[in-house]
């Protein structure tokens, strides 16, 4: 029982993700019948094979940089002491990471154990998704406009600093562990 | 492969080039054994992540509140973009077709900030399908929590901006 106990909570975010799945899967079943099922989890294989590749990318590159900081490098400059000027930097290094949420996330575990504090980290991960420069050139200006993305993008501009200034006011319970 | 997949793997490579380079062979395998573990311990979430993202896409309905999204809707309009951009599943091959015909559809500009903006901070999609398998429910909740009002803000700047620069409103 214990051992089952353990083995949930470590698996945690396994568990509620399987379940969702199958209730979303019983709830589009039910709804939209089996056509749009099948629909769905087509739709899902084909995910798998666009992200597949740069997983491994991904991944690959967050190790390496990993092995190229070593701890601490980055303290001085994002750490819990960098004051304002330490969230303008992690909100500019959010804007010229490129790639998707696989090659983002790992970034924030090294930046993390080179000393960033979480103010920094969460200003780097919400410049990343606000304003990343890969999307906006790949997708935003193209579709939208040069007019609508600088809007966008200016407006925007100024809030993973507010982000990361809210995070250093957190409580203190919810510092992000390094694994 | 596309662009931005070419992209990454050049950036990979270069870094574990340069890796090799500066520290020899020791860091260059512990690089490649990091990575092994992080993706075998990623695939198993991937393979219940990808079929709920898709499965999400089929429950809500396309084409939400066109009327509720226009430009002279202002803060209400804003605050219900929001609350679409988050419910928003899938990558920006969905999001931005979806704004450009809600744009055409006569939906407001700054609506559209805070709907993209939603979308980017707090889309339950991206955080179920990467950030909670990656990054754990605690720094999901400070993330979370730190950027909650943001896409209102900067719906609210966009307005402000619009009102000053109409030439970036068209």
């Amino acid at each position: 029982m214990a051992v089952m106990r353990r083995a949930l909570a470590r698996h945690a975010t396994f568990v509620v993700m399987l379940c969702l799945s199958l209730a979303a899967a019983v709830a589009v079943l039910a709804l939209k019948g089996e056509a749009a099922l099948w629909r769905a989890l087509g739709g899902a294989l084909d995910l798998a094979v666009f992200i597949l590749p740069v997983l491994g990318a991904g991944l690959l590159l967050a190790a390496s940089v990993r092995q190229l900081l070593p701890d601490g490098a980055l303290s001085r400059w994002l750490g819990a002491e960098s004051g304002l000027r330490g969230l303008v930097l992690a909100s500019l290094v959010g804007i010229v990471t490129p790639g998707g949420p696989i090659a983002a996330f790992p970034l924030v575990l090294v930046l993390l154990r080179a000393g960033a504090d979480r103010g920094a980290v969460i200003a780097f991960v919400l410049s990343w998704a606000l304003n990343g420069f890969q999307r906006i050139l790949i997708w935003e200006i193209p579709l939208l406009g040069l007019e609508f993305s600088l809007l966008r993008f200016l407006a925007c501009l100024p809030l993973a600093v507010i982000g990361g200034l809210i995070a250093r006011r957190m409580p203190a319970s919810w510092q992000p562990e390094v694994k | 492969m596309s662009a931005t997949q070419a992209l990454v793997w050049l950036m990979a490579l270069s870094a574990f080039a340069w890796l090799l380079r500066r520290g020899g062979l020791v860091p260059a395998r512990r690089a490649l054994r990091d990575t092994g573990t992080s993706l075998l311990k990623l695939l198993p979430m991937i393979a219940v992540a990808l079929p709920l993202a898709t499965l999400f896409a089929e429950l809500v309905p396309p084409g939400v509140a066109e009327g509720a999204l226009g430009r002279e809707s202002g803060t209400a309009g804003i605050l219900i973009a929001t609350t679409a951009g988050m419910l928003l599943p899938g990558g920006p091959f969905v999001t931005f077709p979806l704004v450009l015909a809600f744009l055409a559809a006569g939906a407001g500009t700054a609506q559209m900030v805070a709907l993209i903006s939603a979308w980017s901070v707090l889309g339950l999609h991206r955080v179920l399908v990467w950030e909670m398998p990656i990054m754990g429910h605690r720094f999901v909740l400070l993330r979370l929590a730190s950027g909650a009002a943001l896409p209102v803000l900067a719906g609210l700047l966009a307005e402000a901006l619009l009102s000053g620069f109409p030439v970036l409103g068209r």
